[in-house]
């Protein structure tokens, strides 16, 4: 196929090349005449001058085609000049001079045209004998064809704008994104996602990943230290508000959180009634009246992060906190024992995912993401709320049930509803407690947390310490600013 | 059935044929007009160019008659309008041609195509 398309190619451009040639030849041939016409012209020109210098000449005239006569030219200035068909015109020969000069412009002028038609074709006869090489593949040129599949740019042509740059979309996600974290971090997002736009989208993506825990761990540790004052009202409002947006204004959840957290210790009683009105279901194990717990690697007890997604979490571990610590009474001790440790284990983001681990019907699911809490109870952060899995389903049952007896029906629905979905539900309470007794029972987390508990607790005495002493005393917010510190130092002696 | 397609075929050739050399003959028949166009076009300009002092002179056979400038202007004027005119009419005239042999050729392709399919279906017979 291709050869003989080949070889029609090669016979069509002989052709053509031929073809070129010939008008090249014609073109040539017509200069010549018209230059001949432009030498006679001159010669003409010449006699023309010097016949009037004499009054007559004594030439020898023709006779015929084979004889000569001797003969006189007079009236030397008067010429009969062909002016064109077949009209003459009698005229000196200074008149004549200026005709001949009127002809030989014509004949200039065509004689320019001509040698620039040559010049044409003698480029496209050039041109001709590429193609020809290239067609029989004699000058080694390659023939690159290429299908055009660019349909989508071709019928979009808004679109192709958006392709111009690549990384336009997703940086525009990418900065949405950072934003909302931004808020809740303020600002290290931010960074994060200018860097962002230089890299491609799949790394902007993975990098908001990872942004996004980082800033969640800082809000949380934030939230801590920022709402040492606001408590029970503001978190329970918070919890409310998370529960069903999940994208709580950062501040206003950092509030919430925080307060949650410090005050845990002083207002367990209060902020866990009130958090069990709401019965955060967004919220977390956090386990809000732990004012110790902390992430392994951010020292912050992930009950604040668990809460709804973005800013909330901090909140969420805090209510949950008093709500746990109102079950707790009941058992606790050993779960938050358990919870701290877990909340140890959190030194990288995968262990959020790890720990954070719904309990849904007494298995641990993966939770889809740690903002919404499921099992707050079986994720770390949950643990604030119920460490281990059966205690977190008893707890949970029980908080929820005080949930809904105390408050009312939409406080608690609001708890649950995150949880399960983000409707508030006030009738459901004894399902809700069951799906979401996120009995800490996450059932892969915490084995991988109880061992890790157990080792970090040594390797992570400052974690430790400091959760006692959150426990005990009420959190203070310098401990925040130190946990920041420690929490990657934390990290990394768990590492270790 | 073959045979009478392709006597059918010659004739509509044929005239396919007389077509074009009327087209060639209106051609040619322009080409020149435009030549004449030119010339006298020249001879215009050169008439301008004289004076009354000179005397011009028309070749008719092999006399050179005497003309008067401004009669000659006004000849060389005429002819030129003259020929402008014919120049149109052949060009009109190319074009019905044209339009006609294109008619006349598709006509020729079709009945080609009929013959040739006669003469496979002979082929196939026999």
């Amino acid at each position: 196929m291709t050869e003989k398309r080949k070889i029609e190619n090669l016979g069509a451009v002989v052709r053509l090349r031929e073809e070129h040639q010939k008008v090249v030849k014609d073109c040539e041939s017509r200069i010549l005449h018209w230059k001949k016409v432009s030498d006679d012209y001159e010669a003409l020109n010449d006699r023309l001058k010097t016949l009037p210098d004499q009054l007559s000449y004594d030439i020898m005239v023709p006779f015929g085609p084979l004889a000569f006569m001797p003969g006189k030219l007079v009236h030397t200035n008067e010429v009969t000049a062909l002016l064109g068909d077949n009209w003459f015109a009698k005229c000196s020969t200074k008149q004549a001079q200026k005709i001949v000069d009127h002809r030989m412009k014509y004949v200039k002028s065509e004689l320019d045209d001509l040698s620039k038609t040559a010049k044409n074709f003698e480029a496209r006869a050039g041109l001709v004998k590429e193609l020809e090489t290239i067609s029989s593949n004699k000058g080694g040129y390659v023939d690159i064809r290429e299908d055009s599949e660019n349909t989508d740019i071709v019928v979009t042509k808004g679109k192709q704008r958006k392709a111009h740059k690549p990384n336009s979309k997703p940086k525009l996600d990418a900065v949405l994104h950072l934003k909302k974290e931004v808020e809740e971090n303020g600002g290290e997002s931010e960074d994060g996602g200018s860097g962002k736009d230089a890299t491609t989208k799949e790394e902007l993506w993975a990098r908001l990943d990872e942004l996004e825990k980082l800033e969640e761990l800082q809000d949380e540790q934030d939230r801590l230290s920022y709402n040492v004052d606001m408590n029970g009202e503001d978190t329970s409002s918070f919890s409310s508000e998370e529960e069903k947006e999940g994208d709580a204004a950062p501040p206003e959840n950092g509030l919430g959180v925080k307060p949650s957290w410090t005050s845990v210790p002083h207002s367990k009683a209060p902020p866990s009634s009130d958090r069990k009105d709401e019965d955060d279901d967004d919220e977390e194990e956090e386990g809000g009246g732990l004012p110790t717990i902390f992430f392994s690697h951010a020292t912050e007890p992930k009950k604040v992060r668990i809460n709804t997604g973005k800013n909330t979490m901090l909140k969420f571990s805090e209510r949950k906190e008093q709500k746990d610590l109102s079950k707790r009474k009941h058992k606790n001790g050993h779960n938050n024992g358990h919870s701290h440790h877990e909340l140890h284990k959190i030194t990288t983001p995968t262990d959020l995912y790890r720990l954070f681990v719904d309990v849904k019907n007494g298995e641990p699911v993966p939770r889809k993401s740690i903002l919404k809490s499921r099992s707050r109870e079986n994720s770390v952060c949950s643990d604030t709320s119920e460490s281990s899995a059966a205690d977190f389903e008893e707890r949970r049952t029980t908080g929820r049930s005080f949930s809904h007896e105390d408050t009312t029906p939409s406080d608690t629905s609001d708890g649950i509803a995150e949880e399960e979905s983000p409707t508030a539900v006030p009738l459901r309470p004894a399902s809700r407690f069951e799906a979401f007794s996120g009995t800490v029972v996450e059932k892969d987390p915490m084995p991988s947390a109880v061992p890790h508990l157990t080792i970090a607790a040594p390797a992570l005495p400052t974690i430790l310490e400091r959760r006692q002493e959150e426990v005990a005393p009420d959190v203070a917010p310098p401990q925040q600013a130190p946990k920041k510190l420690s929490k990657f130092k934390a990290a990394r002696l768990l590492q270790k | 059935m073959a045979e009478a397609l392709q006597k059918k075929l010659k004739v509509e050739v044929e005239k396919y044929s007389q077509m074009q050399k009327d087209v060639s003959k209106g051609m040619s028949a322009r080409q020149k007009l435009e030549t004449q166009l030119a010339e006298n076009n020249i001879v215009k300009e050169e008439l301008d160019l004289l004076d009354t002092a000179n005397t011009v002179y028309k070749l008719i056979g092999p006399v050179l008659v005497k003309q008067d400038l401004d009669e000659a202007k006004a000849t060389v004027t005429k002819r030129l309008e003259y020929i402008n005119g014919e120049i149109q009419r052949y060009e009109s005239l190319l074009k019905d041609l044209e339009k006609k042999s294109d008619n006349h050729r598709e006509l020729l392709s079709s009945l080609q195509q009929e013959y040739q399919r006669a003469q496979g279906l002979a082929v196939g017979k026999v």
